[in-house]
């Protein structure tokens, strides 16, 4: 069983819908589960009429919600630097600095680095009170650029380590020679180093992530009966497989009754598992409401994994 | 008796002189090398400042703390890149 899930797919598919049912199905067969939202532009609390925030607040029995406040992880990752910052630099280097730090909220690459941290923080802090996490993730780009970022930060964390390793072994060579030659500062030997700490650090955290990405996540992707969902659920498959993440199942939420352009999917995804949910026609207007949503398959399929 | 002692002492003293300053000749081109070696590091982080494909810059950020003895180098050997060819020959000691 994996304990994780991920519901993908274009803005308006039913990715928060879907992650609710599900979560809500599994709470009522009495399954400890989590469900956490990563959207910047949050509506999971408006599903449970509650309100969300950064901690995790319960929604019903055996069920707790949380919506990840991503400025706010942010805001908490730079002033952790900022402290350091100012705890190993002499006084007059930091000033010039501040700058630096204070445009980093708004440069790319922030955002996602911040969903990994969450997730991480999730999984390692909550992982043992629940037996299922499940996370409704924010619209296509963002969600596969966060899902890709493992992989790429380790190429670059690879480079570094190798370069950051030739020059403690210059250092070292300069040290033999010359005991006392000036441009040593700092450590020579690779468990001395506090970059190279850091950069191992960095290395197996990301390289859990990708794990959890990989081995540990149940994804499913979530298409709608129009041309434009499907073509983006294949284009989300095979951004994932470039990365060795394979999604697991396939929702057709919002089906017509009649089976229409069931056929479509099908063929896209044939070596996939493919769940379907009926369109509710009268809508979903309160929490209760969630049975209503066709996902017993769905989690069945989960359980399985 | 107390003159040959301290003239023993001067000897200690001039061999140790010589020693060290061949030490230093032999290790500086080594020392060049490592400082260039130190700021293509720093330079590989932050490329992003002079439009070299970088690392995600949260990732720099982390590393950013332990990194104050390299961005000095990088900033040093930025003043030297308007005189490349005068740092190489002092280098190489031709006058």
């Amino acid at each position: 069983m994996k304990k994780i899930a991920f519901f993908l797919g274009k803005g308006g598919v039913g990715k928060t819908t879907l992650s609710s049912a599900t979560a809500y199905y599994l709470s009522r067969e009495g399954r400890k589960t989590l469900i956490v939202s990563l959207d910047p532009a949050h509506n999971l609390g408006d599903v449970f009429e509650k309100k969300l925030s950064n901690k995790r607040t319960t929604l019903s029995s055996n069920l707790d919600g949380m919506e990840v406040d991503l400025q706010e992880w942010i805001g908490r990752y730079l002033k952790d630097s900022r402290d350091e910052i100012q705890a190993t630099y002499r006084y007059n280097t930091t000033i010039n600095l501040d700058s630096y730090i204070n445009i980093m909220k708004y440069t790319p690459g922030t955002e996602e680095y911040a969903v990994l941290w969450a997730i991480e923080h999730v999984v390692k802090e909550h992982g043992d009170k629940y037996d299922r996490i499940i996370f409704d993730t924010p619209p296509t780009a963002l969600t596969l650029r966060f899902l890709a970022m493992p992989t790429i930060s380790m190429l670059w964390v690879r480079e570094l380590l190798d370069m950051r390793q030739k020059v403690l072994k210059k250092r070292q060579t300069i040290l033999n020679l010359n005991p006392e030659a000036h441009v040593i500062r700092g450590a020579s030997k690779v468990e001395e180093d506090r970059i190279y700490g850091k950069l191992s650090g960095i290395q197996t955290r990301l390289s859990w992530l990708h794990q959890l990405f990989k081995n540990d996540s149940y994804l499913t992707v979530i298409i709608n009966p129009d041309t434009l969902s499907l073509a983006e659920a294949i284009r989300i498959r095979h951004e994932l497989e470039k990365l060795d993440v394979h999604i697991d199942s396939v929702c057709f939420n919002k089906a017509p009754s009649d089976g229409a352009c069931g056929e479509e999917v099908k063929q896209s995804f044939h070596r996939f598992p493919i769940f379907t949910s009926v369109y509710v026609p009268t809508g979903l207007k309160t929490p209760e409401d969630l049975v209503k949503v066709e996902i017993p398959e769905l989690v069945e399929d989960m359980e399985r994994s | 008796m107390k003159d040959k002692l301290s003239l023993g002492k001067l000897w200690e003293k001039f061999w140790e002189t010589t020693v060290q300053v061949h030490r230093d000749k032999a290790t500086g081109m080594l020392e060049f090398e490592l400082n260039e070696l130190e700021n293509l590091f720093v330079v590989l982080i932050f490329g992003s400042f002079i439009g070299f494909p970088s690392p995600p810059a949260a990732m720099a950020m982390e590393l950013l703390p332990y990194l104050e003895d390299e961005l000095r180098i990088m900033v040093s050997r930025a003043d030297l890149a308007q005189d490349p060819l005068g740092a190489i020959m002092g280098m190489l000691n031709v006058d």
